[in-house]
């Protein structure tokens, strides 16, 4: 029993930054845009909100770098695809070795230094109830607000009018077009703010989660998101549930280990990966035709082509 | 709404204009890289004197280019014919991981009788890289899973299988890190040829172009393949076998990785460690791509993008600079080439007002008229 509360306990805070830069990626990929760079934005946003973070001794400006170095890593990617149309996934591949080159980069003279960060906040005689004082009320603000912004992200994008038409840029741009939304736009606006919600997500790590910035310390987690993605359907409250599996099977890892029961470590880190894995394979068993997905996910715009 | 620009996609891009584009893309490349080199305080002449004259001219330089590019070559013919089908390999390392892990398994335990000993390695790493990308492309004929995924989680995968075994059965109980026992001298590992380290994986590795080379440009398959990047609806459409050739390129392109593996620990490395294989994959996808998916261009290219590698590790004794530098030079040569491909792509026309805007239109429809 011990054993789980304290699994549970830790599952939001591994779930809060996949949840973040899934919420990202949905951004993006609802308006039409496959952005495969999560990875290198999440490297960005940990390694800005280290630096920061050191430099200023605050975790709140640390935060700030982080989605300011995700959006700009994304304008990048918006450049090269929203706006010179070039190939969504080439374009994906270049900012994820962007980020693992540049972090490497600058990132060298501050490699296992412990970083001002986040801690649990308190939340009084909240924080002492037994089971849900540990599992709910004893988590940093970011996490609180990463499942905060998810909700928001839903109600947004299908409760209001700008939400609407912001899907309809990715599921039919021409129709879009001539609604007269300016597509180009609305998908530059997208990748760039789904950039700031995976540099936030990567800010998480390294000021939320482990205190240190390490090189490679995003660990495929931002390929992780692109499967939730896919596993939540794009649609952000999905996204909620698939961050909390994810994260459970993440957090068991450490708590395994901690118990001292002989089990083949590297085997077991496979989890994470083999879970994705999975679960793509579930997904597209329960969805042959890709309802949900996005029409024109993947395929850039351009009125004179003619859609 | 006033865009100053009109984007006219072109009908046909001819030779010339698709030439320009690459080398002013690769230009420009190169000129943004050497800013940030000098920006991390390599001067002008020290990067020419790392980038060119050592990594291309001088023979220890010259040897290190390679072997380094002994790898790449297999890699680089391998993401080459599966870009062609559009299908995404971005697993490229994790199946060279299995091919060395494949072949190491091989030396370790001495299967086989010691004078076919390398042959039985060879052929353990291409089954592996194979079976490694096997699982993807099944799951996507199959099921339509997203191969990009699913090929990349299983590098990690594949990654901590070596973790796996170094850390646990195939530990040199001799020394305190994580690596393999040596292999054997005089049956498992790949001969030098007598010029600094390059060993004979390298002719294995121009065997495998020039058999690629064969089938991509002067057999049916390569014609077929071409036909299915270009549109798979057509091919199908034309009655082409279409799953058996997206089926066996993928396969063939996962033996190619796993064979790299193979040459990485059977030539250079003599034994399995945590670090025998590193940023294979994007590489990879750089070489393609600057060799047009064209398997004769990826020998040159992939030659030149070793040579990256080599002045990196100068850089790395002499300037202190990281390796990940020259991931980041790379991905500056990657994005501009692709970049530029937008003037071959499309017409860009400058509206300058409505009224020459209308002499345009006035001038097309009597052109269409005409005709």
């Amino acid at each position: 029993m011990e054993f789980i509360i304290y699994w549970l306990s830790a599952t939001p805070s591994y779930a809060a930054p996949l949840l973040l830069a899934a919420l990202g990626l949905i951004i993006n990929e609802r308006a039409g845009v496959l952005n495969l760079g999560a990875e290198g934005m999440m490297a960005c946003g940990a390694l800005a909100g280290a630096l920061v973070s050191l430099a200023f001794s605050s975790p709140l400006l640390g935060i700030a770098a982080a989605v300011i170095s995700g959006a700009t890593m994304a304008a990048i990617f918006g450049g090269l695809t929203v706006v010179l149309r070039c190939d969504q996934v080439v374009s994906g591949l270049i900012l994820v070795a962007l980020g693992a080159g540049v972090t490497g980069l600058l990132g060298r003279d501050i490699v296992g230094q412990t970083l001002p960060g986040f801690r649990e906040v308190d939340l009084w005689f909240l924080s002492d109830l037994p089971v849900v004082g540990p599992v709910i009320f004893q988590q940093n603000t970011l996490t609180y607000l990463s499942f905060l912004f998810a909700v928001l992200v839903w109600w947004w994008m299908y409760r209001s009018v700008s939400g609407l038409r912001f899907r309809a840029v990715g599921e039919s741009p021409s129709t879009a077009d001539a609604n007269g939304i300016n597509v180009i736009a609305a998908r530059f606006l997208a990748v760039v703010v789904g950039g700031a919600f995976c540099g936030l997500a990567g800010g998480y790590l390294a000021l939320a989660s482990s205190f240190i910035w390490v090189e490679g310390m995003v660990a495929g987690r931002g390929w992780i998101a692109i499967g939730l993605v896919i596993f939540a359907r794009w649609n952000p409250r999905q996204a909620i549930l698939g961050a909390l599996l994810f994260g459970a099977i993440e957090a068991l890892i450490p708590r395994v280990q901690a118990t001292g029961m002989d089990v083949p470590i590297y085997l077991m880190m496979m989890l994470p990966y083999l879970t994705t894995l999975g679960v793509l394979v579930v997904a597209s068993k329960f969805d042959e035709k890709r309802s949900q997905e996005p029409a024109n996910l993947g395929i850039p715009y351009a009125r004179q082509d003619r859609h | 709404m006033s865009n100053p620009f009109e984007l006219m996609p072109r009908q046909y891009s001819p030779f010339w204009l698709k030439a320009v584009c690459l080398i002013s893309g690769i230009a420009i490349g190169l000129a943004l890289a050497t800013t940030l080199l000098m920006l991390n305080g390599v001067d002008f002449k020290g990067i020419v004197r790392e980038f060119v004259l050592y990594s291309f001219i001088s023979n220890r330089g010259l040897a290190q280019t390679i072997s380094t590019a002994t790898p790449l070559l297999l890699v680089g013919l391998a993401s080459a014919i599966v870009l062609k089908l559009r299908f995404w390999n971005i697993g490229i390392d994790g199946q060279a991981w299995l091919g060395a892990i494949a072949a190491s398994g091989i030396a370790i335990y001495d299967v086989g009788d010691p004078s076919f000993r390398l042959l039985i390695m060879a052929c353990a790493a291409i089954i592996a890289g194979a079976v490694w990308v096997g699982v993807p492309v099944f799951l996507k004929m199959r099921l339509g899973v997203n191969e990009v995924i699913s090929t990349l989680m299983l590098t990690y995968v594949a990654f901590l299988v070596a973790q796996h075994f170094l850390y646990g059965d195939w530990r040199d109980p001799s020394t305190s890190w994580p690596v393999s026992v040596t292999f054997d001298e005089s049956s498992e590992r790949l001969q030098r040829i007598g010029f600094g380290h390059v060993h004979t994986g390298v002719w294995i590795a121009l065997g495998c172009a020039s058999l690629v080379s064969y089938l991509m440009l002067a057999h049916r398959f390569g014609f077929f393949l071409s036909a299915i990047g270009l549109s798979p609806k057509g091919a199908r459409a034309s009655g082409l076998p279409v799953p058996i050739v997206v089926i066996l390129t993928v396969l063939i392109g996962g033996g190619l990785c796993g064979l790299a593996g193979f040459v990485v620990v059977a030539g250079q490395e003599y034994r399995l460690t945590q670090y025998v294989i590193h940023d294979l994959t994007f590489s990879a996808i750089l070489i393609a791509f600057l060799a047009r998916f064209n398997p004769i261009a990826v020998v040159p290219v992939s030659f030149l993008v070793a040579g990256l590698f080599t002045a990196g590790e100068t850089l790395k004794a002499f300037y202190q600079l990281p390796l990940s530098l020259i991931l980041v030079v790379q991905a500056i040569i990657l994005g501009s080439v692709i970049s530029v491909e937008f003037f071959s792509a499309y017409r860009v026309r400058i509206k300058v007002s409505g009224l020459l805007n209308r002499q345009i239109n006035e001038e097309q429809s009597r052109q269409t008229s005409q005709q």
